[in-house]
């Protein structure tokens, strides 16, 4: 029995790695559950008993000196416990069985400096208390041992709702599944143990949808059929059934207007809250969302922030499943054809977009978690132009990006549209152009949610507010670092000259290059790498500062990698950084931090 | 009254010499290449695991020591009749504390061990080992030995660099430092571990100098400029010129009394990468840290 159960574990240790959130999300919790579990199972082999008493005591021991891991660890001690509990005895009975795992429980609860619920903990008191409670209903320890599964795999499901970091990723509890994965390899081994012929019955893989690392739900499986263990796979389904944990699996199209506000971030961010297997494509002006959720309203309510929504496509996953355990209707679903977005039709629902969001629609009614999203403390809007540029700003944690600058001024309307689509509290504006400052400013007063509009007025002066942005800090704090880090940086742009002019005492010429300090013109010269040397040295005042190369339309590979040499010959002690920012206009932007 | 003995973990990182010579316990925790499984600082030296580190197609994995490893060496040191002082990797970044404590819990008479979770890392808590394995030499109390431990950790000033976010993000140690964007620009994350044993940021800058000036801004405001302190920098073999510079801007700025600097191991450098730089400061006379 307990060679089934390890069997079973290590069938899954990917799935349950790929669950791992808790208590560190690295991933190994199904590795390490399933070598603690071998070592077990190797020390048991090495010394086989008849004797529960015995066998018991030499898989707790090899349990406990191969324990990895949290849960691992815990696994060990939930079989000390069970080892305990039947020392000296020589067979198990169903209510022997039931004290051993409460003493299993209370043995890992007492290891534990700090149990934390909606773990491992939790699904294996519930399981035990339930199977003390049922012990006296039955002899059959098949029967009870399903029951005792059954509980585990309810528990499991609840996981989520008990511990605040599953529900954000969306999954259930790692080391929790892991125990139920031994529970049912006891299960299969009993059920089969008692019914002959049956030893080689598949376990009905793919029965459960959690999220997976592919994103895609298992495929079907060959339902179950063998008599002598359809009672036993039907009851496993029913839960597992419930417990898929987002049940809508969802396609749609988001038509994107002119200057929309889509930002992939945080619309995946808000996917997230309550969805997983997400898949966003994006086009020019439309995008392709992919994504199971428990609340599709709240879905579409999102995306509405972006665009118009057409194209739906909602199916209740959990319907497709009831399907696998009645094959007759399975047959009929089987006869349809597939969907022209590439699913399987669910069976009981036409295959018509419109009804079958009328059906989801109806039982998101019913909602199991009366939880919204969550709103973010802060967001960020910036005013960005260039892909490389908005990419910086995007990985500095801005929100939404509103394409605009020297050329194209976005309107307030653009800014309000962008502040709105936030699901946050309170809003950073950041305009990036002393020509879009006034727009942010009334954007601030129309907006419906507090908003601090940070006068930026270039893309470097941007990247240095949002480099001093802290999350953890209110806003007002946010607000005076931004300030502070504004006038620790100087802007530089290169650009050409339209006419030809005298200013800041500097004879320019028209087609020639100029460098431009802040708001003040210092070099003219022919050429951008001439125009761009002379406005480093007048940047670069000790020598040591921190340099900031974004290079746009107009700058030629060998412009840039002759700047950086230069650079490096002339400024030994500078630390110089070069990215693509993609501008137009200005075939440089340049950022010097002040050494403090 | 028993010698006291004190026990560690090999993210401790202090020196194999200094182990030898306070006799201090280590029990190592595991790091796992693919198929091969190596004990870190035993059967994998950090030059080697950063040698490895370099060829690997995918990043190791680390695991705790079990319960087990400290059983055997708690029962082996009662036996001799000392009793242990177990000090421990912090218990949010690993279940090290977890399976020290549950050895513990399984003894006959648990009387004569104290197991303490450091809250801290690397040389981080290794210096406190060491101070209290000098002050358990002098023939203080394993109480005596106990409190010295969490003394020092409040004088301790902490502070470390990473070269980037990755290693922690993807081992899952990153603690509130998760809100610290920006992989794209080269952006130094002063980063330190809480009272709470979590890693937190405390400022990200762009540029290594201006890091250190901020680092030596922080300590001037805590301790005072031109300060006498005992200082230990970590630093990762084949990686070490940062903690060089950063000794050098130290020793201009503060009066150094004490110095040590040793090597991060395999299991803290699976979760920080190469490059990364530890300090741990403490106020000159505070204990025999270094």
């Amino acid at each position: 029995m307990v060679l089934a159960g390890a069997e079973r574990l290590s069938q899954q240790a990917e799935l349950i790695n790929a669950l791992n959130v808790f208590p560190v999300p690295d991933g190994d919790t199904g590795t390490n559950m399933n070598l603690t579990m071998t070592a077990g199972v190797a020390e048991l082999k090495n010394k086989p008993s008849q004797e529960i008493g015995r066998a018991a005591e030499v898989l707790s021991k090899g349990l406990l000196m191969g324990a990895r891991g949290n849960s691992g660890v815990i696994l060990s001690q939930l079989f000390r416990g069970f080892a305990r509990a039947v020392a000296g005895q020589r067979e198990i009975t169903v209510p022997l069985f039931a004290a051993a795992l409460r003493q299993g429980v209370d043995t890992a609860y007492k290891a534990v400096v700090k149990p934390v619920e909606g773990t491992i903990l939790t699904v294996a008191r519930e399981a035990a208390r339930h199977g003390e409670s049922i012990a006296r209903r039955t002899e059959d320890i098949a029967e009870w041992m399903g029951e005792v599964h059954d509980k585990a795999a309810e528990t499991l499901a609840r996981t989520p709702d008990m511990l605040p970091v599953l529900k954000q990723v969306g999954v259930v509890d790692s080391g929790g599944q892991g125990l139920v994965f031994i529970y049912e390899g006891f299960v299969h081994f009993l059920m089969n143990g008692r019914t002959q012929g049956a030893a080689t019955a598949p376990y009905a893989d793919g029965w459960t949808t959690y999220p997976s690392a592919s994103g895609t739900a298992p495929a079907a499986p060959a339902p179950v059929s063998k008599p002598a263990v359809s009672q036993a796979s039907s009851a496993q389904a029913r839960l597992a059934t419930e417990s898929i944990q987002f049940p809508y699996d969802m396609e749609f199209f988001i038509r994107l207007p002119g200057r929309s506000a889509y930002s992939e971030a945080s619309f995946r961010k808000a996917l997230e809250r309550d969805g997983d297997s997400i898949i966003l494509i994006a086009d020019d002006d439309i995008v392709k969302v992919h994504v199971h959720s428990r609340r599709p309203g709240d879905v579409l309510n999102a995306a509405l922030a972006y665009g118009e929504l057409t194209n739906f496509h909602i199916l209740n996953m959990r319907d497709q499943h009831r399907d696998l355990l009645h094959p007759a209707a399975s047959a009929e679903a089987a006869g349809e054809a597939a969907d022209p977005m590439g699913h399987e039709a669910a069976s009981g629902i036409p295959d018509m977009p419109e009804l079958r969001a009328a059906e989801a629609a109806t039982q998101a009614v019913e909602p199991a978690h009366p939880v919204a999203y969550e709103m973010a403390d802060f967001g960020v809007v910036a005013v960005s132009v260039g892909e490389g540029n908005d990419e910086l700003f995007r990985s500095l944690g801005v929100d939404a990006i509103i394409s605009g600058g020297q050329s194209m001024n976005p309107s307030t309307e653009d800014l309000v549209q962008a502040i709105s689509s936030l699901a946050a509290d309170h809003i950073f504006v950041l305009p990036n152009n002393a020509n879009i400052l006034l727009a942010a400013k009334q954007a601030q007063e129309l907006a419906d949610r507090p908003v601090t509009v940070v006068p930026t007025r270039s893309i470097p002066q941007g990247l240095a507010a949002m480099l001093a942005f802290q999350e953890e800090q209110p806003a007002a704090v946010n607000e005076d670092r931004m300030l502070r880090a504004i006038e620790r940086v100087l802007t530089g742009s290169v650009t050409r000259a339209v006419r030809d002019t005298v200013m800041d005492g500097i004879d320019i010429r028209g087609g020639d290059y100029i460098g431009i300090l802040d708001k003040q013109i210092v070099a003219s010269e022919p050429t951008v790498p001439a125009a761009a040397k002379g406005l480093l040295a007048r940047m670069l005042a000790s020598g040591d500062e921190t340099v900031m190369l974004l290079s746009g339309e107009g700058a030629g590979d060998g412009d840039t990698a002759g700047l950086i040499a230069w650079l490096g010959e002339t400024y030994p002690d500078a630390e110089v950084e070069q990215h693509e920012g993609g501008q137009n206009l200005y075939p440089y932007l340049i950022m010097v931090e002040k050494s403090d | 009254m028993s010698k006291v003995v004190l026990v560690t973990d090999s993210t401790s990182d202090i020196p194999l010499e200094m182990r030898e010579r306070l006799g201090i316990e280590m029990v190592p925790l595991r790091v796992v290449f693919g198929e091969e499984s190596y004990l870190d600082n035993v059967t994998l030296s950090p030059a080697q695991f950063y040698d490895k580190l370099k060829s690997a197609s995918a990043l190791p994995t680390t695991s705790q020591p079990s319960p087990a490893q400290f059983l055997e060496v708690y029962e082996r040191l009662i036996a001799e009749g000392k009793s242990v002082v177990s000090v421990h990797l912090s218990s949010a970044m690993s279940g090290t504390y977890q399976s020290a404590t549950i050895a513990r819990s399984m003894l006959d008479d648990d009387s004569q061990v104290t197991v303490i979770d450091s809250k801290s890392a690397s040389y981080g808590y290794g210096a406190l080992v060491v101070a209290a394995a000098e002050l358990a030499a002098r023939g203080a109390s394993r109480e005596e030995v106990a409190a010295e431990v969490l003394r020092l950790r409040k004088e301790m000033r902490l502070y470390f660099l990473v070269n980037t976010l990755e290693y922690l993000q993807k081992g899952g140690r990153i603690g509130k430092a998760a809100a610290v964007f920006g992989t794209l620009l080269n952006i130094k994350p002063i980063l330190t571990i809480g009272d709470d044993g979590v890693i937190s940021p405390i400022d990200k800058v762009r540029g290594q100098k201006r890091a250190f000036a901020r680092i030596v801004e922080l300590l001037e405001s805590e301790l005072g400029a031109g300060a006498a302190i005992d200082l230990a920098v970590v630093d990762t073999p084949g990686d070490v010129e940062a903690a060089d510079d950063l000794v050098e801007v130290l020793r201009s700025r503060f009066d150094v009394k004490g110095f040590r600097r040793s090597e991060v191991g395999a299991v803290i450098g699976t979760h920080a990468g190469p490059g990364t730089v530890g300090l741990f400061v403490f106020p000159a006379g505070a204990g025999q840290v270094v």
